[in-house]
């Protein structure tokens, strides 16, 4: 009994050391989230941070604990004086509970999260979002605004760029494929469109289209924080590494002047 | 000689004919003219212009040939294809170290071949790792000169690792030595396939390593398409050095399996099969199972590389690939833990000296990791789902974790309250089992849809599975080498040594893959050689540690091969354990026990004196 008392005792304390720990450190789990997509990946992880914590804190502390306490003075071979092969309670109680758990865990956050992000892309979806194609080709991302004419998206020294108004809900549809190989439009491979900022990526795979909803809620740029960006996550060939593009996420009038701009690059170079 | 000359004429053997040439030299040998054989006939066909003499189809046939010479020579030829057309077999296996290089039929052998190929191959993908973590210490491209380099390097780091040591070590090679041990077998059921399985092994590890010879191939270990079908030819030996050694694994699995069921001892009941007979015998199964679904799907891969077809490229369908992937793909990973798991549970006991506890759920738990494993294989592509698909792999993935803990509450109820006896193996298994909790509840995370979107594809992920397979599988068979090296050679390791190299390596493992969950939550992705600079210093930091991990694991292979020759002779039984491979000598003789085996008894008692099995010693053997 004296066992059992010890273990739970300094059990619990380190449990409540480590959650009060965690708790003043959870808003940066993912480093930097600005999306409601990112919000809802970084509670789930946080719940689970929070419930996983004494299930780690238990089996680290036993491992701990058996080399402390229950460990022979020699290594001479005599046997334990308990030799219990059976303890109704211990283990009705861990069966129970990973039952238990896990059926929380699916229930919340997995049911509530999945249910909240397609409710999500619902409303979204009906809200008249921005458009964003994107077009995923070996190595490149390129961005297109239909909603505004722009067919590529580009900085003044014409690389790919793209630029969100904050707060408003966006839609990306994606599509691999090469459009400057015509001859051969059937070669494209998987990539994986990822915004570590926004929380989410989806893969982008040839032959099929996708679409990927969310609202980005912070005004950001690349420069403010590296994680705002585009990133290609899925292998896609020796230029993989390369295949990123900067992402700005600026306010409505900021997004008036840039779609300006734009336009007058695009005539600039003699574009639609 | 007179040894030879009786084992040979036991097999009514007329003429027996004494080897001239090493059968290792002699596989080369055919192996090459194999392969030119069949290569110049595949060119001479279907030749290629611009391309006089190695052609994609070509190497691939040449190959074949290559295979089937190596096989041939290093034994087949004598042990296969003789009896196979009514001569009896020329082959003799020499008494001395010689019968570790060529085909043998002993599982002892067999075992220790498997595990110094698996070794090797282990030590060849963990300096492959060491010189992807020196690429990583700076955001630019400064040692590989080509992203494509970097990529082949880690396709063949992680190829080799999964089907060469992962899939491997302890069921090829742990499990052909001790299983017919452990259950007072004298001999196994496929003991000439067993021993020219074994020697698929090497060729397909040298295939993979050969590949780059080829061109240089990125698709990494899991040959995503439609990326594979545009890579150069290094894709092809990547497909064929992996159908070679799951080749392998399938055989011996298939020797294991049939010996578990038809050669147990006198007495062996279901009832009393020892723990790590029971791991073996469920990934095997998943072995027999899954194996032949992964070699399958390369064998379409490679088809649509050589004809070509379009089975996955837009005009057909990429993730159909994907699935067959990981179909094979998940179970692989629980291929690789059972037998840690059950070995746990195998060496806690004996260490404590006290009864193992709900042996029957730790049992049970891998039966139903087995049986679950085959339902969660799309939680890899949750990228790639609809809303609808994921939400039952979810629930699969989560409560796979149930019966996995039952091995966790066996363990922790052997050791509540034991008189544990801290030697290396014990120390080893608890860091085994520290480990296994990060890799197993970073696995929670993983199976959450919108987290897993968040961390799919980075270093997160590495993280995650570098934990369950070092962490889990590795830790737990150094344990096991350190616990079977009495057995195995007769001799003991130094006590202080072990338990500081297990540190040393528990130290640059957590050092090591630790830092990497935060670099994949701070936005680091995979398979890349160049990366934004703000994750230079954690990148830094993490390869520092895995430089002192790659040290540790050759200072503890340096130690184990000290103790295998020069260690002080160890007692019969020095851990007091109770299995039937303890009741032979050590190491065992040719046919395991001078006698019979009747077990009376479960092993995993230590509340009485009573054995658990008897040997009755035959009278002297008539030659």
């Amino acid at each position: 009994m004296g066992n059992i008392v010890v273990f739970g005792v300094v059990w619990a304390v380190l449990t409540a050391l480590a959650e009060w720990v965690f708790r003043a450190n959870r808003a940066h789990s993912f480093y930097y989230t600005i999306s409601n997509q990112g919000s809802l990946a970084l509670s789930a992880f946080n719940f689970l941070s929070s419930w996983l914590m004494p299930i780690f804190i238990f089996i680290v502390l036993i491992t701990v604990f058996s080399l402390v306490r229950f460990r022979a003075p020699d290594n001479e071979p005599k046997p334990s004086l308990v030799q219990a092969m059976r303890n109704r309670w211990y283990i009705f109680i861990w069966v129970g509970a990973s039952f238990a758990l896990n059926i929380m865990f699916w229930l919340h956050p997995t049911a509530v999260d999945l249910e909240a992000m397609f409710t999500n892309w619902r409303q979204e979806k009906a809200q008249h979002p921005l458009i964003v194609n994107v077009t995923a080709r070996q190595w490149e991302w390129m961005f297109n605004y239909p909603q505004y004419g722009i067919t590529q998206a580009v900085n003044a020294e014409g690389l790919d760029e793209m630029e969100l108004p904050v707060n408003r809900p966006v839609e990306f549809f994606l599509r691999s494929y090469d459009p400057f190989h015509t001859y051969d439009v059937y070669a494209g491979v998987i990539h994986s469109f990822w915004i570590p900022a926004f929380g989410i990526k989806e893969d982008v795979i040839p032959g099929e289209t996708r679409s990927l909803f969310l609202i980005p809620n912070h005004v950001a740029n690349f420069h403010t924080n590296p994680l705002v960006r585009v990133q290609c996550a899925e292998v896609c060939g020796p230029g993989h590494p390369y295949m990123e593009s900067p992402v700005s996420v600026v306010t409505a009038p900021q997004f008036a002047r840039w779609i300006a701009y734009q336009k007058k690059l695009q005539a600039a170079a003699g574009g639609a | 000689m007179e040894q030879q000359m009786t084992q040979a004429e036991a097999r009514n053997n007329p003429q027996t004919k004494v080897m001239h040439i090493a059968p290792l030299f002699r596989g080369v040998i055919w192996a090459t003219i194999g392969f030119v054989v069949l290569d110049l006939l595949t060119v001479a066909v279907d030749p290629f212009r611009g391309h006089p003499l190695v052609t994609e189809p070509s190497e691939v046939m040449g190959w074949a040939g290559a295979v089937v010479g190596w096989l041939m020579g290093v034994g087949g030829y004598e042990e296969m294809i003789l009896p196979l057309f009514g001569s009896p077999s020329t082959w003799v296996e020499p008494k001395d170290w010689r019968k570790y290089f060529g085909l043998s039929t002993n599982h002892k052998v067999i075992g220790i071949q498997y595990l110094f190929t698996s070794s090797s191959i282990f030590f060849v993908g963990g300096m492959i790792a060491m010189a992807m973590r020196y690429e990583l210490m700076q955001p630019s491209m400064h040692f590989f000169t080509y992203a494509g380099q970097y990529l082949t390097a880690v396709g063949i780091h992680g190829s080799l690792m999964m089907f060469g040591v992962g899939t491997v070590v302890l069921i090829s090679g742990l499990g052909n030595y001790f299983v017919p041990l452990m259950i007072g077998a004298k001999e196994t059921v496929f003991s000439r396939l067993s021993g020219l399985g074994h020697w698929l092994l090497p060729a397909g590890a040298l295939t993979l390593i050969a590949s780059p010879l080829l061109g240089y191939w990125d698709t990494g270990w899991r040959g995503y398409e439609p990326l594979a079908s545009q890579d150069p030819g290094g894709i092809v030996f990547y497909y064929l050095g992996v159908f070679a050694m799951t080749l392998s694994t399938i055989l011996a699995s298939l020797n294991l399996a049939a010996t578990i069921i038809f050669h147990r001892a006198k007495g062996m009941t279901w009832a009393r099969l020892p723990l790590f007979v029971w791991g073996i015998l469920t990934v095997s199964l998943l072995n027999l199972i899954w194996q032949p679904e992964i070699e399958m799907t390369f064998v379409m891969a490679l088809l649509d590389k050589l004809i070509p077809f379009h089975f996955f490229d837009a005009m057909g369908s990429p993730l159909t690939y994907l699935s067959m992937f990981w179909l094979f793909g998940h179970p692989e990973v629980y291929i690789i833990v059972l037998p840690a798991f059950a070995l746990w549970n195998e060496i806690i006991p004996v260490m404590a000296q006290k009864n193992l506890f709900a042996r029957d759920w730790a049992i049970i738990g891998l039966i139903f990791v087995m049986m679950l494993s085959g339902l969660v294989w799309a939680h890899h592509i949750f990228t790639n789902m609809r809303n609808s698909e994921m939400f039952p792999f979810s629930f699969f993935s989560e409560m796979i974790s149930i019966p996995t803990g039952f091995s966790f509450m066996a363990a922790i109820g052997t050791l509540w309250r034991a008189r544990l006896r801290l030697t290396t193996p014990t120390l080893l298994v608890l860091m085994s089992l520290f480990n296994f909790t990060i890799g197993g509840l970073t696995g929670v995370y993983l199976a959450d849809p919108p987290i897993n979107l968040q961390v799919h594809d980075t270093f997160f992920v590495i993280a995650h599975f570098h934990y369950t397979i070092i962490g889990g599988m590795v830790f737990t068979w150094m344990a096991a080498m350190y616990y079977w090296l009495p057995k195995m050679s007769g001799r003991m390791f130094n006590e202080t040594w072990g338990k500081w190299l297990a540190l040393w390596v528990f130290i640059g493992f957590n050092g090591t893959f630790g830092q990497m969950f935060l670099l994949g939550l701070d936005g680091m992705n995979r398979w890349v050689p160049v990366y934004p600079p703000y994750l230079k210093p954690l990148n830094y930091s993490v390869s520092l540690f895995a430089f002192f991990l790659g040290a540790g694991f050759i200072a503890t292979a340096i130690h184990i091969l000290w103790a295998w020759t020069k260690g002080p002779k160890s007692p019969e039984n020095p851990w007091h354990a109770r299995t039937l491979e303890w009741l032979t000598t050590s190491p065992p003789p040719d046919d395991n026990f001078d006698g019979e085996v009747e077990v009376v008894r479960g092993f995993y008692r230590y509340d009485h004196d009573e054995p658990s099995a008897y040997l009755v010693k035959s009278p002297d053997p008539v030659e």
